[in-house]
């Protein structure tokens, strides 16, 4: 060791004495153990359970039981999606409609930049430019719109046209690119 | 020619000049003005005079032409869009009455792009007089654009009419192209979800007995 490092064995040395604490200090700590979480008499029975659920223990199952358990896990986690989804959820949905606020969503991990142009934007690929959702490669843009049935599609690096996968195509591609529809209830 | 008589024309002439320009500088669509190139921003204007003379929204027009300008489709392309469509909202107008909304009448026409019939739309109206038609006239189109034959999608739509508010309308498409993206063909997609419209899924639609449903009324 090198003269530099007398301070630290000094230091070392301090901390291996030890520390003496008067019995005022062991009078407090035990005061406090006493008065800890409370009597547990009243519900023992209902500790020791549920310590004895919480305790690991190996269980061992045959290689059909092991089968038969996975398959179903997967038939009630398939059943409980189908179960738990709402009736008037569908595929997934790109343009999400809450109230008269749309989220437009389109995954695209390679564009550098994308925009949403379409009927409420004259067009325009500078008006809504969508949000690179942090390390995914989603992009997204909320805009509000009121009652009305707009065309629109997205427009990836300035160039790319593209449909939105989840909406419902327009019926026509009267300029030769893709685009989506729309709607907004009146009511 | 008198020199005073020919002033007096040539400041009419003059007049009658300024006034043309101001009634063509009103007509202009200022937002067409540096997205298209000028025949076919006149052109579009001249359609956008007429649509407006007839009461009709001309803001899917400008729409449509804009959609064509930022596509760089040529002149003559946009133009033709322009005028078809404008020949569907007039068609839609007078299929769902004078009073419908521009909403409507948008959404009308997109229903009439489908393949409905104009009789469709005003069948539509004589069904849900108190209810928009926008929602239910953008299913119809909605539904024939994932491949459900238009007859049947009329069917449908119509079946859905009188209990069916914009909500259920909504999920009843979403449902179908569920259906569809699942594997299920429009047809049958379509055929089952009416058929749990019809046995009271919807908090609206009564059982579309009247639609020559077999299930029995439910208390």
């Amino acid at each position: 060791m090198t003269e530099g490092n007398g301070w630290l064995d000094r230091a070392i040395e301090a901390l291996k004495e030890p520390v003496q604490f008067g019995d005022a200090f062991d009078r407090h700590v035990m005061a406090e153990i006493e008065a800890g979480p409370g009597p547990r008499a009243w519900s023992s029975r209902f500790w020791t359970i549920l310590d004895w659920l919480r305790r690991g223990r190996p269980v061992s199952v045959s290689p059909l039981g092991g089968l038969a358990l996975a398959a179903g896990i997967a038939l009630v986690a398939l059943l409980g999606q189908d179960m738990l989804e709402p009736e008037v959820q569908g595929a997934p949905v790109a343009a999400t409609v809450d109230g008269s606020v749309v989220q437009f969503v389109i995954v695209e991990p390679a564009a550098t930049a994308v925009s949403l142009v379409g009927d409420f934007n004259d067009w325009s690929a500078a008006a809504n430019p969508m949000q690179r959702v942090e390390g995914n490669g989603v992009w997204s843009v909320t805009i509000p719109l009121t009652a009305g049935r707009y065309r629109y599609a997205f427009l990836v690096n300035g160039s790319i046209w593209l449909s939105d996968p989840s909406a419902p195509p327009t019926l026509d591609d009267e300029f030769g690119r893709p685009g989506s529809v729309v709607t907004i209830g009146e009511s | 020619m008198r020199p005073g008589a020919s002033q007096l024309i040539s400041v009419l002439a003059l007049v009658a000049g300024l006034n043309a320009v101001a009634v063509t500088a009103v007509a202009q669509e200022p937002r067409l003005r540096d997205r298209l190139l000028e025949p076919t921003r006149i052109a579009v204007d001249a359609i956008l005079d007429s649509a407006h003379a007839e009461g009709l929204p001309t803001e899917p027009l400008v729409d449509r032409a804009l959609e064509g300008a930022s596509k760089g489709a040529a002149g003559d392309r946009i133009v033709a869009a322009v005028q078809r469509l404008w020949g569907e909202l007039r068609t839609a107008r007078i299929s769902l009455g004078l009073g419908s909304s521009a909403p409507e009448i948008v959404a009308g026409a997109s229903a009439l792009r489908a393949g409905a019939d104009p009789d469709d739309l005003t069948r539509l109206r004589e069904l849900r007089t108190r209810q928009s038609l926008t929602v239910a006239s953008a299913t119809l189109a909605d539904l024939v654009a994932v491949g459900v034959p238009v007859d049947t999608a009329v069917a449908a739509v119509i079946a859905l009419a009188e209990g069916a508010d914009d909500a259920d309308y909504l999920a009843f498409r979403r449902n179908v192209e569920r259906d569809i993206a699942l594997g299920a063909s429009p047809v049958t997609a379509l055929g089952v979800r009416l058929g749990a419209a019809a046995a009271g899924a919807f908090s609206n639609v009564e059982p579309a007995s009247s639609q020559g449903s077999q299930r029995p009324r439910k208390p």
